[in-house]
């Protein structure tokens, strides 16, 4: 590897401000969206308008902290942890079967830090698929440009990704975070053999099967499963309004009531008490009720420039590693928020994603900050 | 890769539009519906009505709905078991049922588990409730639930503590604070307060404000009935009832019946009662009247209702009838102020008297021979009022038909007082066979309560009282509001005129025809009244008596009208006299009006049976002086009789009103009392009850 020539100087170029710059104010304007729409739970819940805000105020400063300490470290270094953040990942998604495993709302997702922090391993599992994946696929070019066509390859690319995302899904019965895993590996394994033809026939036979899984589910009892009936929900929320798609309908009435150009900031209505998790996953639709579809496609646009900035820093990196990084990372904002929103808007069934440096969470910001802070450190050596 | 990441973007912007550009306005009202509008009534407290002495007629009384919201309980599950286990325990509900409700209904929030319960009945739950809570505020580990998701709706309900006591003046009022009949009725808009209402908003923060506009509660009426004079009258009629129930035809002992005590010096009506008579608790049962197959067949030729309202009707107000000889003492007065009658006529008898056409005969068939004024009257002379009523003639007569306010309403602050107006002659229907019959009370309609003002006028010195129920109303603070003031509303006599009648009326019960309406001992004046029913086939009729006690001074008029007694021979003004004659007897011990008159043994040993039936067998130290009428010294210093001067008007007289005696007893009034915690559901009714700490006093001063 040393032999290989280096043009890149390291600090020598300026980061990317346009990407820090998009960071900042989503992060601001989910701080402000939080506290629209928490306010009103949290004071009736916990007396204080500000509970939630406090919180993720909390964990965005420490996010921010993380990402200038993370901007600062040449990325290069991480290279050296791919498989220890494989095996912390494991072990982090292990830990939620010891005592130290925290259950909120019936699902053990958060390990306890003992220093009043709570840690979602699923979090750190992105990131350490991300780092992992970058590294491995960086070394198999590098042995031969064909190898990761091989059976060999690809299952060094793709099992222990899968292996990571069944273990979330196991233990900490989180699809969401499973499914985002799995298709951060797609994504960089995408980028990395731009074999559309594979990709084609993936994407046909993954229609195929949801299609199957639709046509099953719509026929099928609706009590005999959980996810099945999620899955009913999904397609007539109007008969499950009062239990499972009660979520849903709530945010659908959210968006709908909002018109183009909303009912002004602070001014939802939803958010009092009928949409649950209104600052959390359903984020979204608080902010098409408050800033209408107008405000709503400002966000999803600040998101484009958000991932075209990724793209631009991923293709103008000089070396391997540093721009399956950054696609690594545009993988997990691009998968995050599309979900999201197509949860939001009932276009594939309700699962908790969150909506990324807006929604309420302390463990997610804190990730997609360190996120942010490896990205912009590429982009400081870019050609 | 970054084609599909824009696609998919494009696409859920495309999504988003479609969602906002086809169910805007309708989720828009999805969402404006659910939206539970944070606010409650408070309801006002209607106000309370109260007799003369604070006696409670009709109070409105807080009770409390319990209502389950089944969300907020199990917004935390360990919430359930207590709440539900304090649920069945304190309110005695199934708890299976419970469980099965919030199983079946997780989402429900308003289930209503009890109704109108007193706080006494939901104390225990809150006390429990306060326990429960502060458990699990204590329990560091917060696994002891609270008790939560039950609140308490709150109502009023009106209750009237004396059941059917007084039942068609107070009429009776609903949950929905609309009165029907009565005072209830009249005064509804005063007993009516405002409904509060409590708003919680969100203000600017976004945190929730509440504002409470308070409700104005109704005002309370202080009634001129005296619950133990409206009870006496409301025993004899009712005892009369029972005397003749089915005697000559099948059904109560008359078709209706009622009698009015009134001050006749401020138009106070002391009390007003009528038979039959319901509970105002229960107004819709009339199963004492009928049976269950008659009120079924009501029901099914939809007369139920009418039977209903005719219970309703207060007889003394809202029902008419021809007065008969009670109405002579109104000729008489007419005659002897118009100046027409002097007073030294004298009039012959034969039995009838032929006027225009018709032949018209007197109560007795035989003549009463020769007759002075007085002994016209004592007698109850139709041939002699004939007589009297050609010399006042016909503008006269019709005259002081409207000065005695006679076809006009009293204007009594009562619901449904019935108009007359075109029941009595006017100068075009009143012929010469009018005027005759009319003189003694025949042919033309009038209500109870313009018979008793019109003759309160006339033995009260002259004065026209405009008849009233409500003494005041005060507020809910207890404050006066308005005081009502007698009002005199003309003079109908002079006083000489006045004191001649009171003299007149004394002899037609010394000598006359109401001999039987006298109490023993005193000395009274009045009127009988046998009124021949449509159609004159002489076997229906009304028989009343109107008198006034003490002669001298006058404290108050009674009148008591029997609407076809249920006997062989209902031409008998003894049937009215004889519910007086008792009345009298209880009634004016009770107003502290000592007897005037000598007793004869007979007459003695009535007074004793009747007032010793009415001492309560519990407290003995009555007993001595129930006893004491043997040696009773009637008169001890009575201005009266020596001196029969005529009042010289409402003044003197506004001291002694019943309502404000509260000195020194005499032996009588206890048992008054006692009777009254009969009437009065329960003994711990009212505190406030002007007569019962008497008896302690009573031992000392009187025997």
């Amino acid at each position: 590897m040393a032999k290989r020539p280096r043009e890149v100087r390291y600090g020598k170029h300026n980061m990317d401000y346009v990407l820090l710059t998009v960071v900042l104010f989503l992060v601001c304007f989910g701080l402000l969206m939080i506290y629209s729409t928490s306010s009103y739970v949290a004071s009736a819940d916990y007396n204080d308008p500000a509970f939630y805000l406090k919180k993720q105020a909390v964990s965005t400063v420490l996010g921010f902290v993380a990402l200038f300490f993370v901007s600062r470290i040449p990325y290069r270094v991480w290279q050296r942890f791919d498989y220890l953040a494989l095996i912390v990942s494991a072990v982090l998604v292990l830990l939620l079967l010891t005592p130290l495993g925290v259950t909120r709302n019936g699902a053990t997702r958060w390990i306890d830090l003992k220093i009043g922090l709570t840690l979602q391993p699923a979090e750190v599992a992105k990131l350490g698929i991300i780092v992992y994946l970058a590294s491995v696929i960086e070394r198999l070019e590098e042995l031969g440009k064909n190898i990761l066509r091989t059976p060999k390859g690809l299952a060094i690319i793709l099992v222990p990704p899968t292996i990571i995302a069944g273990m979330i899904y196991l233990i900490s019965d989180n699809l969401s975070s499973a499914i985002i895993v799995m298709g951060i590996a797609v994504a960089m394994l995408f980028v990395a053999v731009p074999d559309y033809k594979w990709f084609i026939i993936i994407g046909v036979v993954g229609i195929a099967l949801v299609a199957a899984v639709v046509l099953y589910a719509s026929g099928a009892d609706a009590t005999s499963s959980f996810r099945l009936a999620r899955v009913k929900a999904w397609l007539e929320p109007e008969a499950y309004s009062t239990d499972r798609a009660f979520q849903t309908l709530q945010a659908l009435y959210a968006i709908g009531s909002g018109g183009i150009w909303g009912k002004g900031l602070g001014m939802s209505m939803q958010k009092r008490g009928f949409l649950p998790e209104a600052q959390n996953d359903m984020i979204f639709s608080i902010i098409c009720e408050e800033l209408g579809l107008f405000g709503a496609m400002m966000i999803i646009l600040l998101f484009v420039v958000l991932i075209w900035s990724c793209m631009v820093i991923a293709n103008k990196t000089a070396d391997r590693f540093g721009a399956l990084l950054v696609v690594g990372v545009m993988a997990h904002y691009a998968i995050q928020v599309i979900l999201n929103i197509a949860v939001v808007t009932n276009s594939i069934p309700n699962t908790g994603i969150t909506l990324p440096f807006i929604s309420y969470g302390g463990s997610s910001v804190l990730f997609l900050l360190s996120e942010i802070g490896i990205v912009l450190n590429v982009s400081k050596n870019c050609k | 890769m970054m084609v599909i990441i824009l696609l998919a973007f494009a696409g859920l912007g495309v999504r988003l539009y479609v969602i906002s550009r086809d169910n805007q306005d309708n989720y828009q009202k999805k969402i404006l519906s659910q939206q539970r509008y944070d606010s409650k009534t408070l309801p006002f407290k209607r106000g309370t009505i109260t007799d003369a002495n604070g006696t409670i007629l009709a109070a409105s009384e807080k009770v409390y709905n319990v209502i389950l919201d089944c969300r907020v309980m199990l917004s935390d599950e360990k919430s359930k078991e207590p709440t539900l286990a304090a649920l069945s325990e304190c309110f005695g509900l199934e708890r299976s049922a419970l469980n099965a409700y919030v199983e079946a209904n997780p989402a429900a929030q308003y289930y209503v588990l009890k109704k109108r319960l007193t706080y006494e009945e939901i104390e225990p739950f809150l006390t429990r409730k306060a326990e429960q809570n502060e458990a699990a505020a204590k329990d560091k580990e917060k696994k002891t639930g609270t008790i939560n998701g039950v609140w308490f709706e709150e109502e009023y309900i009106r209750r009237y503590p004396n059941n059917a006591l007084a039942c068609d003046v107070i009429g009776f009022t609903g949950t929905d604070n609309n009165g029907t009949y009565g005072l209830e009725e009249y005064y509804n808009d005063v007993l009516n307060g405002t409904n509060g209402r409590e708003y919680g908003f969100l203000n600017d923060d976004v945190t929730l404000e509440r504002t409470t506009v308070a409700a104005v509660d109704g005002n309370s009426l202080v009634t001129t009935i005296d619950a133990n004079i409206q009870a006496m009258c409301e025993k004899y009629l009712k005892q009369f009832n029972d005397e003749h129930k089915d005697e000559a035809r099948e059904g109560l002992g008359f078709y209706d019946a009622g009698v009015i005590v009134m001050n006749p010096n401020n138009g106070a009506v002391l009390a007003m009662a009528s038979y039959p008579n319901f509970d105002l608790n229960n107004p819709r049962d009339i199963s004492e009247y009928y049976s269950e197959e008659e009120i079924a067949q009501m029901q099914e030729n939809e007369t139920y209702f009418d039977t209903l309202n005719t219970l309703w009707r207060n007889f003394c107000i809202s029902d008419t009838y021809e007065p008969g000889s009670t109405a002579k003492a109104l000729t008489l007065a007419a005659g002897l102020e118009s100046g027409r009658i002097v007073g030294n006529e004298s009039y012959d008898c034969g039995g009838a008297l032929d006027i225009a056409d018709r032949h018209i005969q007197c109560n007795v068939r035989s003549g009463h021979g020769t007759l002075t004024v007085s002994q016209a009257l004592e007698q109850s002379c139709n041939v002699a009022f004939m007589k009297m009523g050609e010399a006042i003639g016909a503008a006269n007569m019709l005259k002081f038909n409207n000065i005695f306010n006679i076809g006009l309403r009293t204007n009594i602050d009562l619901a449904g007082e019935a108009r007359t107006a075109a029941l009595v002659f006017n100068e075009n229907t009143l012929k010469e066979t009018e005027l005759a019959t009319s003189s003694f009370g025949q042919g033309y309609n009038v209500t109870m309560i313009e018979m008793a003002a019109a003759f309160s006028s006339v033995i009260n010195g002259g004065y026209y009282y405009e008849p009233h129920v409500v003494s005041k109303i005060v507020n809910s603070n207890g404050d006066t509001v308005k005081n009502i003031e007698p009002r005199v509303l003309k003079q109908t006599v002079s006083e000489t005129t006045s004191a001649q009648m009171r003299r007149y009326l004394y002899m037609a019960v010394a000598e006359g025809t109401g001999k039987s309406a006298r109490p023993a001992g005193y000395a009274i004046g009045g009127k009988t009244g046998t009124a021949e029913k449509v159609p004159r086939d002489h076997k229906h009729y009304v028989v009343s008596f109107i008198g006034f006690a003490p002669v001298d001074d006058p404290e108050i008029v009674i009148y008591c009208v029997i609407n076809e007694p249920n006997v062989a021979a209902q031409d008998h003004a003894y049937y009215a006299t004889g519910i007086v004659k008792n009345i009298l007897t209880e009634l004016l011990p009770y107003l502290h009006i000592s007897r005037t008159e000598e007793m004869t043994i007979t007459e003695q040993e009535e007074a004793d049976n009747l007032l010793q039936n009415l001492v309560p067998p519990e407290p003995e130290a009555e007993n001595p002086d129930a006893e004491n009428p043997e040696g009773e010294n009637p008169g001890e210093g009575t201005p009266g009789e020596g001196t029969p001067e005529p009042p010289e008007g409402e003044n003197p007289d506004a001291a002694q009103q019943p309502g404000t005696t509260t000195g020194a007893p005499l032996n009588i009034v206890d048992p008054v009392t006692g009777e009254l915690i009969n009437v009065v559901t329960g003994e711990p009714a009212e505190p406030v009850h002007g007569v019962e700490p008497l008896p302690s006093e009573q031992g000392e001063s009187n025997p």
